[in-house]
């Protein structure tokens, strides 16, 4: 682990009381690096294309412009970059839009400098957060996407349409989630290593943002735009 | 009467019967021509003698006199003598040779070559004859000649009468007359009888509806005239009654006659709408009056007298069906109107033929002389116009009703559907109204709770009673109340999984970050597919603070390695056991009374009871609660969610 090159972090928060804290706990890792900390949405993206990081912490309610788009901009333009957003609660309708932005996970307000940098290693060893009311707005989204798909297959011009995306590894894990099994207890009940469970996150995640994206896309042709 | 029996049950037979009827105007003419070919022979003329007498009178009596056939001859009896010679018989003819005598009413004794053929009875002291039947009698081949035979007929005049008449007669083989019989006898005599029989079937089964019914009315008088067109239609049914019974008859015959009227005429009244209850009364009396008359005066005066005002009664009836088919122009007043008018002419025919009217024997002899009385048929006639158009009225009312219960069904179905939308939003704001109270019960909740520990809080701060570590403490313990509340409320369904799911899965992740294992043994049923959470929000944040407050106390105080939540929802009961392996009772009683005494609080609004135990080493904390599985749709607070 020493070895490997030190993580790079941009932080975008407007409270200062917390950009400090977040600047505080990354400054304090020696295995992190701080490429910038900034209190605005315009100066954040100007810092993500200038220099782009590992890791983006972003606030989603940011004076300028909103949160998602910063993290939409570093999906599609850095797909190398993790985004971890900034929530009070893990419950907030925000989390789940910022995952299908492309975010790769969330980090609490409230979370201790310790905590905090633990957040940005894991998300960089391939793990993701998650809290059960997101793997239930996941099993939501997604338990609600096969009927509109088959609804539209008839249509030529439809984007292949997937009956779900999770396997049922990945659904079965999430319901545990929901259910509010830690980590641990999932991965016992799964016969898998805690370390996987947090894997099969990230890779959920990663499916929600495409199959949202999808959603967009086959939206926007139905609209006719594209 | 008939005619109107048959159109009820069957529309061809009044078809059937009206051709028969014209065919009968048409036949009897062509019949009368056959009776002058050679096949039959019909007299014109007879030698014709006066008297009572019994016996023959001699051949050579100088009484006798040349005079033609069918005319009234002054007296009570009367011989008549006619000379034939035997017809030649064609080919086509048959059977024996026969006498055809198309009426006979008072009855007589037939000789031919002077030996008996038929003794008919006639009117005695303690008999009443009118014969209205045709005779057909076979004349003894032994006793016919083949030149100058010599029928002699003895003809009585009809009860009371004081003349006596012989038809018309006709002689030939028995394939020529017995058709000719037959249709007299069809017309004269079966056609009555059918009428009578079917009359009074009909006309009592019509009056059984109108009892049912009273209300309508134009049923009950058409009951009432085909009945008593039916009893008067036996004048020409019974041929010979006792003399006793006579009279009894005759009075009944009068009656119905003088009913039949006075029905016909409140049927038309009321038809037109006209009807007037002094009208009514004064018909119905003046046809009462009839049996005071005839007991008093016996059949003379009655039938001149209480007759003649039927005359008027009938005047006025053809008055009103004429005056109504004017005024109205409904097809029924019309009908009516037409049958009766019809009716009216077949009357003034039948007085013509009866009186032998000049008019009509100048202008139809032979019609004249065939003696076909016509106002009965024309009654029935009248009285299948009205069952017809009762039998419409019927369907017509039928339909209106169906129709009536078309639009009623309508209605109902509108007014149903009404009361479903009404019922909905009824259901709706129901739910909206039990979310807004949870919501309100909630708001107090943080607001006297946390509310109320800030104010503290900073209260003490102020006055700088509290050190950083201590604010930092009451903070989080702040936090952590927001947390439950926003978890018992925040999920979108208001689903006490969802909500005890992120407890869970805090707590889990921070016990273990502090060094302790925990074991949770949750038994919650799920939720039900119509959305009844197990608990209510309101109750879940009760339970939730309950837990935590506990946990926080473990981890605050306990100094333990392994805590234990067991909650279960079940049998109508809320279990909830926190046990710990830490440093027991003493430990968490210090923390202060008021971490107890908000736990107590809060099971207390839970309807339950909360109890610390010591164990050997660590504590329980024990909830003991009622519960109720959730009822969807009745506004209970635990059955919130849409």
């Amino acid at each position: 682990m020493t070895d490997r090159p030190p993580i790079g972090v941009l932080i975008v928060e407007d409270e200062p009381e917390f950009l400090s804290r977040f600047s505080e706990a990354v400054l304090g890792d020696p295995q992190l690096r701080l490429l910038g900390a900034v209190s605005t949405g315009k100066a954040g993206l100007a810092l993500l294309d200038a220099q782009p990081p590992d890791v983006l912490l972003v606030d989603l309610g940011l004076p300028d412009i909103s949160g998602i788009e910063l993290i939409r901009h570093a999906a599609s333009h850095h797909a190398a970059c993790d985004t971890l957003v900034v929530t009070m609660f893990a419950d907030d309708g925000h989390v789940i839009g910022s995952i299908e932005a492309g975010a790769t996970g969330y980090l609490l307000k409230d979370a201790s400098a310790a905590r905090i940098a633990a957040a940005i290693h894991e998300v960089r060893d391939g793990g993701s957060p998650i809290s059960p009311s997101i793997a239930r707005r996941v099993l939501a989204r997604f338990r609600g996407a096969p009927p509109a798909s088959t609804a539209i297959a008839p249509a030529a011009a439809a984007p292949p349409a997937e009956p779900s995306p999770l396997s049922e590894r990945e659904t079965e894990l999430l319901r545990l989630i929901a259910k509010g099994f830690s980590f641990d207890a999932v991965a016992e009940v799964l016969s898998i290593s805690p370390h996987t469970v947090v894997t099969h996150v990230k890779n959920i995640y990663r499916k929600l943002a495409v199959h949202s994206r999808g959603e967009a896309v086959h939206e926007a042709r139905q609209m006719g735009l594209l | 009467m008939k005619l109107g029996r048959w159109a009820c049950s069957e529309g061809l037979g009044t078809a059937r019967r009206l051709a028969m009827l014209v065919a009968c105007w048409l036949v009897v003419g062509p019949g009368n021509a056959t009776a002058q070919g050679l096949d039959t022979v019909s007299p014109t003329r007879a030698q014709v003698l006066v008297t009572d007498s019994a016996q023959p009178p001699a051949a050579d009596d100088p009484r006798w006199q040349d005079r033609p056939l069918a005319q009234d001859e002054p007296g009570p009896s009367a011989w008549y003598r006619v000379r034939f010679d035997r017809p030649v018989a064609s080919p086509e003819s048959s059977g024996p040779t026969m006498l055809y005598l198309p009426y006979f009413y008072g009855g007589g004794r037939i000789l031919i070559n002077g030996s008996p053929v038929a003794e008919v009875p006639r009117t005695t002291a303690s008999l009443r004859v009118r014969w209205e039947r045709p005779l057909l009698l076979p004349l003894p081949a032994s006793a016919l000649k083949s030149e100058g035979n010599e029928l002699l007929i003895q003809a009585h005049a009809e009860y009371q009468g004081t003349s006596t008449v012989l038809p018309r007669l006709v002689v030939g083989t028995d394939s020529e007359l017995q058709p000719m019989f037959e249709r007299r006898l069809f017309f004269v005599r079966t056609l009555p009888m059918l009428t009578w029989v079917a009359g009074t079937i009909v006309g009592l089964l019509v009056l059984f509806i109108w009892l049912q019914r009273r209300e309508e009315v134009l049923y009950g008088l058409f009951g009432l005239a085909v009945l008593l067109w039916a009893q008067r239609t036996s004048t020409f049914v019974l041929d010979a009654l006792p003399s006793g019974t006579w009279e009894a008859w005759r009075i009944v015959y009068h009656l119905c006659t003088g009913g039949f009227v006075v029905v016909m005429a409140l049927y038309v009244l009321n038809l037109a709408g006209w009807s007037r209850r002094r009208l009514t009364h004064g018909l119905i009396g003046y046809w009462a009056l009839g049996p005071v008359v005839f007991l008093l005066f016996g059949e003379g005066v009655a039938a001149r007298v209480w007759t003649a005002g039927l005359l008027l009664i009938g005047l006025l009836l053809v008055t009103v069906a004429l005056a109504a088919a004017w005024r109205q122009r409904s097809a029924e007043t019309v009908a009516i109107a037409a049958a009766v008018v019809l009716g009216v002419a077949a009357g003034i025919h039948d007085q013509w033929v009866a009186t032998r009217s000049p008019w009509l024997m100048q202008w139809l002899p032979e019609w004249g002389d065939h003696h076909l009385f016509l106002l009965h048929h024309a009654a029935n006639l009248l009285l299948l116009v009205m069952g017809v158009l009762l039998a419409l009225r019927f369907v017509h009312s039928l339909n209106a009703v169906e129709a009536a219960n078309r639009t009623l069904e309508a209605r109902v179905q509108q007014r149903e559907r009404e009361i479903a939308t009404s019922y909905q939003r009824i259901a709706a704001l129901q739910r909206e109204q039990a979310a807004t109270d949870e919501r309100q019960r909630i708001m107090r909740d943080l607001h006297d709770g946390l509310g109320s520990q800030l104010f503290t809080s900073l209260s003490r701060a102020e006055r700088g009673a509290m050190d950083s570590g201590a604010m930092a403490d009451t903070l989080r313990g702040a936090i952590d109340q927001m947390r439950v509340a926003i978890e018992a409320l925040a999920s979108e369904e208001q689903d006490f999984d969802t909500a005890f799911g992120n407890f869970r899965f805090r707590w889990d992740a921070r016990l273990r970050e502090a060094g302790l294992a925990p074991r949770w043994e949750i038994a919650v049923p799920d939720a039900t597919p119509e959305g009844g959470s197990p608990l209510a929000p309101h109750d879940a944040l009760q339970l939730l603070h309950i837990i935590q407050e506990a946990l926080t106390n473990v981890l605050k105080h306990a100094r333990a390695t392994t805590v234990s939540i067991r909650l279960a929802l079940g049998g109508g009961a809320l279990a909830l056991e926190i046990e710990d392996n830490g440093a027991g009772l003493g430990g968490a009683a210090r923390s202060g009374g008021r971490g107890q005494a908000n736990m107590r609080n809060r099971a207390q609004r839970l309807g339950g009871q909360l109890e610390w135990q010591a164990l050997p080493q660590g504590t329980r904390v024990s909830l003991s609660a009622p519960w109720q599985a959730p009822v969807v749709g009745d506004g209970e607070p635990s059955a919130v969610a849409p």
